[in-house]
């Protein structure tokens, strides 16, 4: 089962500048949250915190999550270490083998990641995220240096594995595409200091299509509501 | 091969001008021909007692650089890892680095005499402050990214230091050996000549006692002879520890 999560009055500040401006939040067990906002809007900042990495200046984050997985923006992957050893390195007794093969990575264990597109050294990124059998998935920005078929294939394998494991998800980004095709519920904050300005339950199916009816008109939807999340 | 040649080349050039030079001068006090040298320096390269001299030589240069990686690289990893400690020790690093050789070598002389001990810790003075200041620097360019990805997969502290520390280090250290191997075999000699009591840089004080100048350029050769095989065979075991850690 997933993380619950439980965000209470937060505010983070860094010296004089203010990021998040008392937010309150509540996630539910497996469920995929979005956050959508502006450069600067803190999405990044309000996933260290729940990631331990960051401290709150004020309020109170509860997180029920026994094992996390993180998906940073950048691969941060050791240079010097083949990809079966990136993996080896958070955990030695995972299915390496297992995790390759359910991201098409087969056949890269013994490649060191300068060998690999920037692309599969996402997915790396991934697989080692999803090596540590987590009940929160952090998807920070995970995809923007991504092109629009790598993306896809990439968030379509962890919609695969969420219907098998049933993690929480929580994922930033400023991509609206990306937020539709990932989540549950988006979150969409204002400019810094951010705070939650609105939230869309996202009710498309299993296997969403970009060029869908129903997607296109929540796109068009969530369109409105940032635009006049920004005024 | 090109460049080969053109190394031999500029060999055979060197010689010459060597050579016309001491015809020139024609004082082998000052400058002895390079057949008078060469000629000389094969007769000692077959005398059992140059060839233990040169082992000598030899081994204080590794037992200091040895002795240095085992001191200064920790000492390097700990004082970079604490912000505090550098600030606290680099004002004695700065002075170790600063005072002249021939300062150590008078403290040594007072202390002990002439014996091997002297050179070898002239040469670990004179070396370990390149070891420290080299490796805090490598602490200070470690990848913050990767400690803090290690850091969120909670991974253990022994394998954060052999993947990530390690790993990051290791051209730190390798251009720690390049350079000390260097400056070792030079303060060796010169603390051999000074206060030792045995290696090349003694013969050298013993060649120059009896004004045999021949046989101070002879041994000069097979102290640069010893030093580039030595500095070759240690490159060779560097370049196979980097290729561990480092992708071809």
């Amino acid at each position: 089962m997933g993380a619950r999560l439980e965000v209470r009055s937060l505010h983070k500040s860094f010296g004089a500048l203010s990021v998040l401006d008392n937010w309150n939040l509540s996630i539910r067990e497996s469920e995929r949250i979005v956050l959508l906002g502006p450069s600067g809007s803190g999405k990044t900042t309000f996933l260290r915190l729940i990631a331990g990495l960051e401290r709150p200046s004020s309020g109170e984050i509860k997180l029920s999550s026994q094992q996390m997985g993180f998906v940073f923006q950048e691969p941060r992957l050791i240079p010097w270490r083949t990809v079966e050893d990136n993996l080896l390195f958070v955990n030695e007794k995972g299915d390496i083998s297992g995790i390759l093969e359910k991201l098409r990575l087969s056949g890269f264990a013994g490649f060191f990641p300068a060998q690999l597109s920037g692309g599969m050294q996402q997915r790396v990124n991934l697989a080692r995220a999803l090596l540590v059998e987590p009940d929160l998935l952090i998807l920070d920005e995970a995809f923007s240096s991504l092109d629009l078929p790598v993306k896809t294939s990439i968030m379509k394998d962890i919609n695969l594995h969420w219907q098998e494991k049933r993690f929480t998800i929580i994922a930033v980004t400023h991509d609206l595409k990306e937020a539709l095709f990932l989540a549950d519920r988006i979150i969409i904050l204002s400019p810094a200091p951010s705070v939650i300005a609105r939230e869309l339950p996202v009710t498309l199916g299993k296997g969403r299509n970009f060029s869908s009816p129903e997607f296109l008109h929540l796109e068009g939807q969530l369109l409105d509501i940032i635009c006049s999340a920004s005024n | 091969m090109r460049t080969g040649l053109r190394s031999l080349f500029g060999i055979i050039v060197f010689i010459l001008l060597w050579q016309l030079l001491a015809v020139l001068l024609d004082k082998s006090i000052i400058v002895p021909t390079p057949g008078e040298t060469f000629g000389l320096f094969f007769q000692l390269l077959l005398s059992p007692v140059t060839l233990l001299a040169g082992l000598q030589t030899a081994w204080k240069v590794l037992m200091a650089l040895g002795l240095v990686l085992l001191l200064g690289l920790p000492l390097g990893l700990i004082i970079g890892l604490f912000e505090p400690l550098y600030d606290m020790s680099r004002p004695i690093i700065m002075v170790i680095q600063a005072v002249p050789v021939i300062s150590w070598l008078s403290l040594v002389l007072f202390t002990w005499g002439r014996n091997w001990q002297g050179p070898v810790l002239i040469a670990f003075l004179s070396i370990l402050p390149i070891a420290i200041l080299t490796t805090v620097s490598g602490v200070r360019n470690l990848d913050k990214k990767l400690l803090e990805m290690a850091r969120l997969y909670q991974v253990p502290a022994r394998k954060i230091m052999h993947d990530i520390y390690l790993g990051s280090l290791l051209p730190f250290i390798i251009a720690i050996i390049d350079v000390s191997l260097g400056q070792a075999w030079k303060v060796i000699l010169v603390a051999e000549y000074l206060c030792g009591d045995s290696g090349l840089g003694l013969k050298i004080f013993d060649a120059r006692s009896f004004v045999d100048t021949p046989s101070v350029y002879a041994y000069t050769l097979l102290a640069v002879l010893l030093g580039i095989i030595t500095e070759r065979l240690i490159k060779m075991g560097t370049g196979r520890l980097s290729k561990l850690w480092v992708p071809v």
